[in-house]
């Protein structure tokens, strides 16, 4: 698996000077399968970039969204090959009892706040529940579970060809619990992070950030350390950056959270932080025992 | 690889986290009716800690700490409002007596409600008020 980070950023776009190193797109995250085909893990603002990078169009595309939040879909109708006739997009998406997902994305791709409706699109596009059972996209075998955040929401595990990536991009496991403690079966998201090749989660406040922002549904480096090492997962990225932390400021996060993984007896090159445009190959068995 | 321990279902986490944080005594069922958890508040009335007791089967916590109905005799295990939120899927109300780990018996008006999802049940929640105690004051 091929993993390319198209927007990292939380809650919303922060393009700038002080921005350029982590970037200012927010969540979108390219996978590129070992079969070569392509899955896209939310639809942020990034998802623009993807969709110009891609050499040809893909015959089919399959988007994973986490939730409907708007820093995760808001790049949609900026997506180029939803505009090519001959692509089939397919959108997961978390079920609600309040209505369809479609219905649920079509508050968004309509007027007033699109110049363009859901029907209008010129692909062949379809919206798909996540059934609560693992399924197979080509390769890759997908699971899709709740985790703690506000409103529906998912994450993401997905392994090919010996590896895996877990995507919880805004996940606050800690509301009400010490994950310090906690039995594993009792922590948001845990099974799907266990063990993975990569992890991809949120690491969206500073520890002096976050009693002010107790319950907005994301984590501080504190609770992304914990699950992190609870999880057991091989590297972790912090992801979601939030919208007022510089370049600077984010490295200096990046450092303190490189070095408490360490004095805690994780592995050096264990835990980062996410960087837009950055690409990773996740390593397969095969090549971890070369 | 992941790992065979079951994740519980977020419902059941954020309820979990929710009773843990309450002076209410609280009861947590899962969706098979296991007692998979009971709050501080409601160890403190059984007379016995949820760690020390751990999960218990739906057709054994029923007989544990014997709940009574007003006419002194044990309430059938389907009667009782947990079950009935579990296994029906509506709410349930019941005036109950308890009986703790060292004899001391306690009337309790016990609630439950079932905790509904789009994916189905997940599993009910009691809550337990001590029988006459004022308004916000139970605890």
């Amino acid at each position: 698996m091929k993993v390319k980070l198209w927007g990292t950023r939380g809650s919303i776009p922060s393009p700038g000077p002080e921005t350029i190193r982590y970037g200012g797109n927010t969540s979108c995250v390219g996978v590129t399968l070992s079969d070569g085909s392509m899955l896209a893990l939310d639809a942020g603002t990034g998802i623009r970039n993807l969709g110009l990078a891609l050499a040809a169009e893909p015959a089919r595309l399959h988007i994973l969204l986490t939730h409907l939040h708007l820093d995760h879909i808001q790049g949609l109708v900026f997506f180029a090959p939803a505009f090519q006739p001959q692509t089939e997009i397919v959108i997961w998406g978390p079920a609600s009892p309040e209505t369809s997902l479609r219905d649920r994305i079509a508050r968004y791709i309509s007027a007033p706040l699109s110049p363009v409706e859901v029907r209008e699109l010129p692909c062949d596009v379809s919206f798909r529940h996540c059934p609560q059972a693992e399924w197979e996209i080509g390769p890759a075998r997908i699971r899709a579970a709740s985790v703690a955040h506000r409103g529906p929401t998912l994450g993401y595990r997905i392994d090919d060809a010996g590896s895996s990536l877990a995507y919880i991009p805004d996940h606050e496991p800690a509301l009400g619990a010490d994950l310090d403690t906690l039995e594993e079966e009792w922590i948001s998201g845990l099974e799907l992070a266990r063990e993975a090749t990569l992890l991809l989660h949120d690491g969206q406040y500073t520890d002096a950030e976050y009693p002010d922002h107790l319950g907005w549904g994301h984590s501080s480096l504190s609770h992304a350390i914990s699950f992190a090492r609870r999880a057991a997962a091989k590297r972790t990225l912090l992801f979601h950056h939030d919208p007022m932390h510089t370049d600077a400021q984010l490295d200096e996060l990046g450092h303190e959270a490189r070095r408490r993984w360490q004095e805690l007896g994780g592995e050096p090159g264990g835990i980062d932080l996410a960087e837009e445009r950055a690409e990773h190959e996740l390593p397969t068995p095969a090549a971890v025992a070369s | 690889m992941v790992s065979s321990v079951t994740q519980k279902p977020l419902e059941l986490i954020l309820a979990r986290n929710l009773m843990s944080a309450l002076s209410t005594p609280a009861f947590l069922v899962d969706e098979g009716g296991v007692l998979v958890f009971y709050n501080e508040a409601a160890g403190a009335l059984l007379g016995k800690r949820f760690e020390e007791l751990g999960t218990v089967g739906p057709d054994q916590w029923g007989s544990l700490f014997g709940p009574f109905g007003e006419d002194g005799e044990p309430i059938p295990y389907d009667e009782l409002p947990l079950v009935v939120a579990v296994r029906n899927g509506r709410p349930a109300h019941a005036d109950l007596e308890i009986s703790s780990a060292d004899g001391t018996r306690h009337q309790v008006e016990a609630s439950a409600f079932p905790i509904l999802t789009a994916h189905g049940s997940r599993g009910a929640i009691a809550v337990f008020w001590p029988a006459g105690a004022e308004n916000g004051r139970a605890a």
